[in-house]
């Protein structure tokens, strides 16, 4: 049995490796669900490689841990009586080694990786509602005005529920009812890496000119996000950008001036 | 209230005790439901909810006219899903709880549990029943009785098939559970209504398990055709409680796991074949594999169109080292056929033709510009291939269009391409065929189809019967289509060379070591 002595290495390793690969996984998806990441097949293969040196050397720290651990291979290998044990781990291995090539040459389907940037720099000159809106400067021109913000808070969610809500959802998560008929898929505005980063002159420019809109860097041709001042008012757009940011409870960036 | 809630009761304690008190008031019956706040539910409620059901209640929200089915009207008092018995006017608390925290698939009622608390939730309970008197004086109804269950078998499923045919399900399911209606359905307001098709049991409001469906047979759908099984009085007759539970365990097993979105495959596999399939029905097809996209209403160009009735389109591809043909399935409730009587009946808004169409860009370039998906752009033009169904007088009809924009679509030569179409409706379906040449002599204004390469590929859907017409229709945005090349040798013969290295490899290891080993 001397022989089967190098399996235990090799059985802690696997079991460390499939602790990694599915446990921890499944222990975040218990306790955070839908929002703990699979650990990428770089880092994995990274963790494996050190485990692996890990536990060769605690094995082979010793003489004889080293002897045990080595000794069957050299009997494998030198032992002219050792023919059909031979035999097998050089099948075994060839396999393996075929195996991990076959990984790499099969062909793959996978769809071509499209980048796509998501909050590029606006141009610094937009044009909607037949006027050219310098987006550097713009202000809501609502913001300000402290006595009718209720109002127009609530002016601003009438537009989003007539309008926005069947794609971004009724609760801003981007799952309306039709949030997975589109790729990309409508924008989270709870998340904080939506509306939460951008400034209200920024927003503005994306909810009037839409997915066209867009520069050639963030894929203009695949964003369903309509051009909303062709259905929209300018001023229903600088409403439902206060609704947005008073529902999620984000406060939008403030521009600093520039030099 | 199980799985989901022990799953929040072990990520977190406090939410626990919360739940541990609520289980006990749950198991006291009527009880708990005293403890919904009506003050802060009607908090909530103005904050989350009175955009759909409206601020009184009376299901008249500003989001309302954007969506079917509507939102519940509260003052009216009369809920679809419940699970008290037959004889209880009321729903359970407990199902007002399940619906707010679950929401409803398939329609654009949401589930709260992600973003309102067990407590605010309940509150929510508390507060839309006094947009009522309904519930004035009335104690929380007991559960409806599940007791007499019968496990699913080959035996139960035939029984329920007769229970099926007996209930006359088939007049507004369909024979094969479709949802291929024989009868114009309203929901009691008058608003249009389709009923369920029963092999996406991903659309079903309440729940898919027996006892859920039980409920439904038993209960019917109140305020909605859906038919209480329990009684005597309708036109469908009464099921006793045996046959419930059969054609409980008939519906389940129409469950059509393939009649869902492929999840995470956006890649059409086009397979080579020696010869192009004669027709849609051709046995060619069965070895094929589809990809399944969610079809979405056209909500973002004008004309827009909010209440769709189909919501998915499978694609299968074939081709020749000449030619290319299309399998296109989707599931529709009616065969829409203008001008005759009977599709006429089923129709809301005029009766147009159901018609399908892919569209593909002229210069597909892989994964850098593309045209833009509505249509494409006066850069990018975009080529389409339109079937539309027959009417009372014409036959089927195909285009090859160009188009560079909306409503900016020229017609294109169709002979050059041989493109014909085949296609038929059977129990709820469409299946059309679409086969053109791979490569077309206009390249100005007609995409080239190349083996190996990726092109982008898009799909709009029209239901002649649901008021569908031009820019009103179902769609998605850009997938792949991808015509799978013969696969090259290396795939053999690289693993076959690592193979035969290593193994002669470890021979030669050991003849050199041991010759070492031996001198020495
Ligand atoms: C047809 C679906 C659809 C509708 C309707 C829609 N959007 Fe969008 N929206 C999208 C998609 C998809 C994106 C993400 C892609 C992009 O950034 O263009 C998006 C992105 C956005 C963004 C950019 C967020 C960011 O982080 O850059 C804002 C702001 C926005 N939408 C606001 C609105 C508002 C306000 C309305 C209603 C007036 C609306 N949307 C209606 C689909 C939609
Ligand atoms: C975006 C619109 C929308 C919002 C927001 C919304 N609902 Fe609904 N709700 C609906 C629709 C649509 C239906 C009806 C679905 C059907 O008939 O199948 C519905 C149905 C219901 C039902 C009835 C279930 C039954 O068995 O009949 C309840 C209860 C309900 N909603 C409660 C709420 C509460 C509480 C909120 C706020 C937390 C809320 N809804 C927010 C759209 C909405
Ligand atoms: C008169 C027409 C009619 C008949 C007969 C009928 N149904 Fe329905 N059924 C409907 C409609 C309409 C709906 C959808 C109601 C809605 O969405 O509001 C429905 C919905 C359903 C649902 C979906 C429940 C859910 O949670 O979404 C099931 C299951 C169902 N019916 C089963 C049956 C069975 C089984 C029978 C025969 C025993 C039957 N129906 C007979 C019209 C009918």
């Amino acid at each position: 049995m001397k022989i089967l002595r190098p399996l235990i290495p090799l059985t802690v390793i696997l079991i460390l490796y499939f602790a990694l690969k599915e446990g921890v996984p499944y222990l975040g998806s218990q306790l955070h669900e839908g929002t703990w990441p699979v650990i990428p097949t770089s880092v994995m293969k990274m963790y494996v490689f050190f485990i692996a040196v890990g536990v060769l050397l605690i094995f082979t720290f010793t003489d004889d841990g080293f002897k045990a651990n080595i000794g069957p291979f050299a009997e494998i290998y030198l032992n002219p009586d050792r023919k059909i044990i031979r035999f097998v781990s050089a099948v075994l291995v060839g396999c393996f080694g075929a195996w991990v090539s076959y990984q790499y040459v099969k062909p793959t389907f996978d769809a071509p990786v499209e980048l796509r940037s998501i909050h590029p720099a606006p141009p610094s000159n937009a044009k909607m509602w037949g006027k050219t809106y310098s987006i550097g400067t713009l202000k809501n021109p609502l913001r300000e005005d402290k006595e009718n913000f209720a109002a127009n808070v609530k002016a601003g969610g009438e537009v989003y529920y007539k309008n926005c809500f069947y794609c971004h959802g009724d609760r801003m998560l981007g799952k309306g009812p039709f949030w997975d008929g589109f790729t990309p898929v409508p924008a989270n505005f709870v998340d904080i890496g939506t509306i939460a980063q951008l400034s209200e002159s920024f927003v503005f420019w994306r909810i009037g000119t839409g997915g066209p809109g867009l520069p050639s860097e963030a894929t203009p041709w695949l964003s369903a996000m309509p051009v909303w001042h062709e259905f929209l008012s300018e001023e229903e757009v600088w409403k439902v950008i206060l609704f947005l940011y008073d529902y999620t409870g984000h406060s939008p960036r403030v521009i600093e001036p520039h030099h | 209230m199980t799985v989901m809630e022990i799953k929040s009761f072990s990520s977190s304690f406090v939410k626990g005790v919360v739940l541990a008190v609520a289980t006990v008031a749950l198991v006291g019956g009527s009880a708990f439901s005293a403890a919904g706040n009506v003050e802060n539910g009607a908090k909530v409620y103005m904050k989350k909810c009175w955009w759909c059901h409206g601020e009184e209640g009376e299901a008249d929200g500003p989001a309302a006219e954007f969506m079917m089915p509507p939102p519940r009207d509260f003052s009216a008092g009369v809920y679809k899903y419940k699970t008290s018995p037959p004889d209880a006017e009321i729903p359970r608390d407990e199902d007002l709880f399940v619906m707010i925290s679950n929401g409803m698939p398939g329609t654009s009622m949401p589930s709260w549990k992600e973003v309102l608390s067990e407590q605010e939730r309940w509150d929510l309970v508390a507060y839309i029943k006094t947009f009522t008197d309904m519930f004035e004086d009335m104690d929380n109804p007991p559960a409806l009785s599940l007791a007499g269950k019968i496990p699913s078998t080959p035996d139960s499923i035939t029984k329920g098939a007769k229970a099926y045919e007996a209930g006359k399900c088939f007049e507004c399911h369909g024979e094969r559970g479709k949802g291929n209606t024989q009868k114009k359905l309203k929901e009691g307001s008058g608003a249009k209504l389709w009923p369920r098709n029963l092999t996406k049991q991903w659309t079903f409001r309440a729940g898919t398990t027996p006892e859920n469906l039980f409920a439904r047979v038993t209960n019917g759908i109140p305020n909605t055709p859906m038919p209480a099984f329990a009684a005597e009085t309708t036109a469908n007759g009464k099921l006793s409680v045996e046959d419930r539970w059969h054609v409980v365990n008939y519906v389940m097993s129409l469950a059509d796991p393939t009649n869902q979105v492929s999840q995470g495959q956006i890649v059409i596999k086009g397979v080579q074949r020696p010869a192009i399939p004669a027709d849609e029905k051709d046995a060619v097809w069965d070895g094929v594999e589809a990809t399944t996209f969610r079809l979405a209403p056209q909500i973002i160009q004008k004309e827009r169109f909010f209440t769709p009735a189909n919501d998915l389109i499978s694609v299968k591809a074939v081709f020749t080292d000449k030619d290319i043909a299309f399998l296109l399935q989707w599931d529709d409730r009616t065969q829409s056929i203008p001008g005759e009587e009977k599709s006429g009946t089923l129709a809301w808004g005029p009766l147009g033709h159901d018609a399908v169409a892919i569209q593909t860009p002229v210069t597909p370039s892989g994964s850098s510009e593309k045209p833009y998906f509505g249509h494409g752009d006066g850069k990018n033009p975009v080529s389409m291939l339109y079937w539309k169904s027959q009417s009372a007088t014409d036959p089927a009809g195909s285009m090859l269009m160009t188009a560079t924009g909306n409503h900016k679509r020229e017609m294109g030569d169709a002979e050059s391409i041989g493109f014909t179409t085949s296609s038929s409706y059977e129990f709820g379906t469409w299946k059309v065929m679409m086969k053109r040449s791979l490569v077309s002599p206009n390249t100005e204004k007609d995409t080239q189809f190349v083996v190996g390469k990726y092109i982008p590929v898009a799909f709009a859907n029209w239901d002649g019967s649901n008021g569908e017409a031009g820019s009103k229709h179902t769609m998605t945005t850009w997938y792949w289509l991808l015509l799978k090349p013969a696969p090259s040798n290396d795939v053999v013969v690289i693993p076959a060379m690592i193979f035969a290295l290593l193994f002669f490899g470890q021979y030669a290891f050991s003849r050199f070591a041991g010759d070492k080993k031996n001198k020495a």
